[in-house]
């Protein structure tokens, strides 16, 4: 008996020490929606230049969201990265965030940023289609709305419809051309997916890859990321709606914001001030060969250069403001 | 004391309470047109489903391995518990992978049937009633088997001479006086479908449980998911209350076999089919996860991932798991002593409240633990405590029952002999009572550590920042791909079961 509660109290002690260690004075913390594989090298890099330990706390942005709301000023986060925009608005809309010294800001294109410089893009992505060389629908498909035409039934890929990118598209498309347009859209997808969507973009890509499906609409990424490991795939990228009268591709960003009870506001401006300086901007996008949203700075050669297509002009922080409404059509419409 | 820890307890249930309260009567209406028809007939059919899959597993087990005499009897009971060490979301993970076309199971399909088509898609309530039953037919098992132990070989024999037809036995006599302990035991699968958090959002497939998580991280709704979180409670205690009634006729059939039950050896053949069902079991439920998790750990350990950090995550998990068991039985003995002294309505009362954590998704659980802690104690937030909170709130009802099973073999004369003889109570309760209900002790912390080492959810949302668990990493290495990185902590968990779960099982054997 004796041993075991000598044995507690060591592990307790333990437990709550290692705790201690991340909570030390030259650190601070930052609140992760994003994948860790694409935060650690800019992290490291900041680090190894400043000294200053930054500790990332990862998990889903919502989730994180939610856990900045309640905490309130018990928080520990000093900053907050989503990989959406949408979920980096709401925030804002709920006055979790400070407002940012301008020198972060402008250098960051207004429309990759709050409009009150609570939040600001980091990197940029596409939402394109990926399509399979070998099939029929090569050379057809040239919109995201293509993706209705019943004759995909079976041959068409998308994600869940919780997945935060899908979300952010449709509040584009919705915004972009027009929602009743969107909901028939949805409803014929819903057709042509009898039900079966997939969990990862990635899978989506294998599954346009191996001929088993035709078309996908994904992330740009994604395609480049396959063609990595399988550079004889037949893949081709697709970037919809370019004609005259045509939205454009849909884009949406990953960004950061900072806590409204940071308590260490010097230290988390030069994390800020590093993601925003054009070797930050570089190294944060490029590890996921995203556009970086500081003009000038060039994304990775191997995805189409940020100026040579046109864009939906939708501004970011759009997405957050029709984000209930995006999902309310989706729910409606009953996509898996 | 009793009622201190049940009004600890039932902290999420005040906030779902006093949340869904909020919510107006249009919403609910709304709420109920929308989404509550489909999101019922989910939640019902899995459970219903899962019920079915883990009777057919888990009694086919135990009614071979309890009854029969093969080579090999003493390790098949293992095989059957062992699943318990892999949680449903790592089973979810793995069979996402294994079912792809570069899957293994992908890949012997396309060698049987020629074509990676055809392979069956697991994003659906069969694909989530596969894994919830792989996942917890070994509950079922456990009780059963240990009925199935101990049940009366006389009556079987009454009913032969009687004239009963050998195949009729097991239907007429064994599987109604099994009853309740099958009913135990699919009231803890059930319940644990109904909350399950892991293996529904993996699969994506909409239950109250996963639903309320979206409804609240999704769209901030708190209300809604109260609400939601409301239903889902009554629901699991209609269920309860079921279970209770079947258990409470308990008491009109057992009688205490005064022989051990002698067993006969098996045939060649029988052996051979006992075997393949119970081999086909284990392929599924535990050799393919463990082989999975072994290939790519190998994978992980050749490209030196397995590093510190690693260890680091082993260590939060197991001493976790160890404070929120040993806690959560120290604080349930109260509440058990007490009901056991009582018997009344009132503690009846508090024992069903108190197993209000184990109805309520983790996701709601951490949330009201959060929302309670920052508006009532906010000094003490920041570390592990909300953390510990909540795994003790969650699986409290373990602990309690396990206690309270253990003191119903406790007779007041032998507490009053204790009091005649000069013991205080709190001496009577440290040389009289704790020593004779050591066994149900151990279940309790044994129960409740399986449990914490594997909680997900709720150490999603409140753990300390920084402080990552094997779950947590599980749960981050597989939702970005990393198999590499999944797989070890994945291994880890099942490695650090296993020595508790072999408490446990010695536990169990000592009783017969």
């Amino acid at each position: 008996m004796k041993s075991l509660k000598s044995m507690i109290i060591v592990l307790f002690t333990a437990v709550l020490s290692t705790i201690s260690i991340a909570q030390a004075a030259d650190s601070i913390v930052v609140f992760s929606g994003r994948s860790d594989k694409f935060v650690k090298p800019v992290i490291k890099q900041f680090t190894k230049e400043t000294g200053i330990n930054v500790t990332i706390h990862s998990g889903e942005s919502t989730a994180l969201l939610n856990k900045l709301k309640i905490e309130g000023n018990r928080t520990d986060a000093d900053l907050y990265l989503s990989n959406d925009a949408g979920t980096l608005q709401k925030g804002s809309d709920l006055g979790l965030f400070a407002k940012l010294p301008s020198s972060l800001a402008s250098p960051i294109d207004a429309n990759f940023r709050a409009q009150d410089d609570t939040w600001i893009g980091l990197s940029a992505r596409a939402r394109v289609l990926v399509v399979n060389t070998n099939s029929p629908f090569a050379d057809s498909l040239h919109s995201v709305f293509d993706l209705a035409d019943p004759k995909l039934n079976g041959k068409l890929g998308i994600t869940h419809s919780t997945n935060e990118s899908y979300i952010a598209g449709v509040s584009v498309y919705m915004l972009a051309s027009d929602k009743e347009k969107t909901k028939a859209w949805l409803s014929s997808m819903k057709n042509n997916v009898n039900g079966k969507v997939f969990n990862k973009h990635s899978k989506i890509v294998s599954a346009v890859a191996s001929g088993k499906l035709a078309a996908g609409l994904v992330n740009h990424y994604y395609v480049y990321r396959h063609l990595d490991k399988h550079p004889d795939a037949p893949l081709k990228v697709i970037l919809p709606d370019q004609g005259a009268n045509e939205m454009g591709v849909a884009w949406n960003v990953a960004g950061i914001a900072m806590s409204k009870h940071s308590k260490k506001r010097a230290l988390a401006e030069k994390l800020l001030a590093y993601l925003v300086s054009e070797k930050g901007q570089k190294v944060f996008s490029d590890v996921n060969r995203e556009y970086p949203t500081r003009a000038g700075v060039a994304a990775s050669s191997v995805v189409p250069a940020a100026g040579s297509y046109k864009i939906a002009n939708v501004p970011m922080y759009q997405l957050g403001k029709y984000r209930n409404e995006t999902i309310d059509l989706i729910e409606a419409v009953g996509m898996p | 004391m009793a009622v201190l820890v049940v009004v600890l307890a039932s902290i999420p249930l005040w906030f779902v309470l006093f949340e869904s309260s909020q919510l107006s009567f249009e919403q609910w209406q709304q709420l109920w047109s929308s989404r509550l028809p489909e999101l019922l007939w989910n939640t019902l059919s899995l459970a219903v489903l899962v019920a079915i899959g883990c009777f057919v597993l888990g009694v086919s087990a135990a009614w071979w391995i309890a009854r029969h005499d093969f080579p090999g009897r003493q390790y098949a009971i293992w095989l059957m518990v062992l699943p318990l060490t892999i949680p449903t979301y790592v089973f979810a993970h793995i069979y996402t992978t294994l079912f792809e076309a570069d899957g293994w199971i992908g890949i012997v399909w396309q060698y049987l049937f020629g074509s990676a088509d055809t392979i069956p898609d697991i994003y659906n309530i069969f694909g989530v009633t596969m894994v919830l039953s792989l996942a917890g037919f070994s509950y079922v098992f456990l009780l059963a088997h240990s009925a199935l132990s101990v049940s009366t070989q006389t009556l079987e024999e009454a009913a032969q001479i009687q004239g009963i037809r050998k195949a009729q036995v097991f239907w007429r006599i064994n599987l109604p006086l099994l009853r309740p302990a099958i009913a135990a035991g699919l009231a803890v699968v059930v319940l644990h479908a109904l909350s399950d958090f892991g293996a529904v959002s993996m699969l994506h497939f909409q239950t109250f449980t996963l639903s309320i998580y979206l409804q609240m991280s999704g769209r901030f709704d708190y209300q809604s998911a109260a609400s939601l979180s409301l239903l889902l409670i009554t629901l699991s205690l209609t269920f309860l209350v079921l279970e209770r009634f079947f258990r409470a006729r308990q008491r009109y059939y057992s009688c205490r076999q005064t022989r051990k039950h002698t067993l006969k050896p098996a045939s060649p053949i029988k052996i051979a089919a006992i075997w393949f069902w119970l081999g086909l079991i284990t392929l599924f439920s535990f050799a393919l996860p463990l082989a999975w998790m072994l290939s790519w750990s190998w994978e992980a350990w050749t490209q030196d991932l397995i590093n510190q950090a690693f260890w680091g995550y082993a260590f939060n998990s197991l001493s976790l798991a160890a404070m929120s068991a040993t806690i959560a039985t120290v604080i349930a003995l109260p509440i058990a002593l007490y009901n056991n002294r009582q018997r009344s309505k009132f503690s009846n009362t508090l024992i069903q409240v108190s197993s209000v954590g184990f109805v309520l998704p983790g996701p709601v659980v951490a949330l009201g633990i959060l929302t309670f802690i920052i508006a009532v104690f906010p000094i003490v937030y920041g570390g592990i405590f909300a953390l510990l909170l909540a795994l003790i709130i969650r699986f409290l009802p373990l602990a309690v029952q396990s206690q309270d099973a253990a003191m119903q073999q406790l007779t007041p004369s032998i507490e009053q002999a204790g009091r005649i003889l000069g013991a205080t109570p709190l001496e009577n309760l440290r040389r009289v009572i704790i020593p004779m209900i050591r066994g149900g002790l151990a279940s309790a912390w044994v129960l409740v550590f399986i449990d914490a080492l594997k909680e997900l959810p709720a150490t999603l949302i409140l753990r300390p920042t920084g402080f990552d668990t094997l779950p947590v990493r599980i749960w981050i290495e597989a939702s970005e791909e990393m198999l590499e990185l999944a797989a070890p902590a994945a291994l880890m968990l099942v490695v650090g079961t296993l020595p508790v779960l072999w408490i446990l099982m010695k536990n169990g054997n000592r009783k017969h």
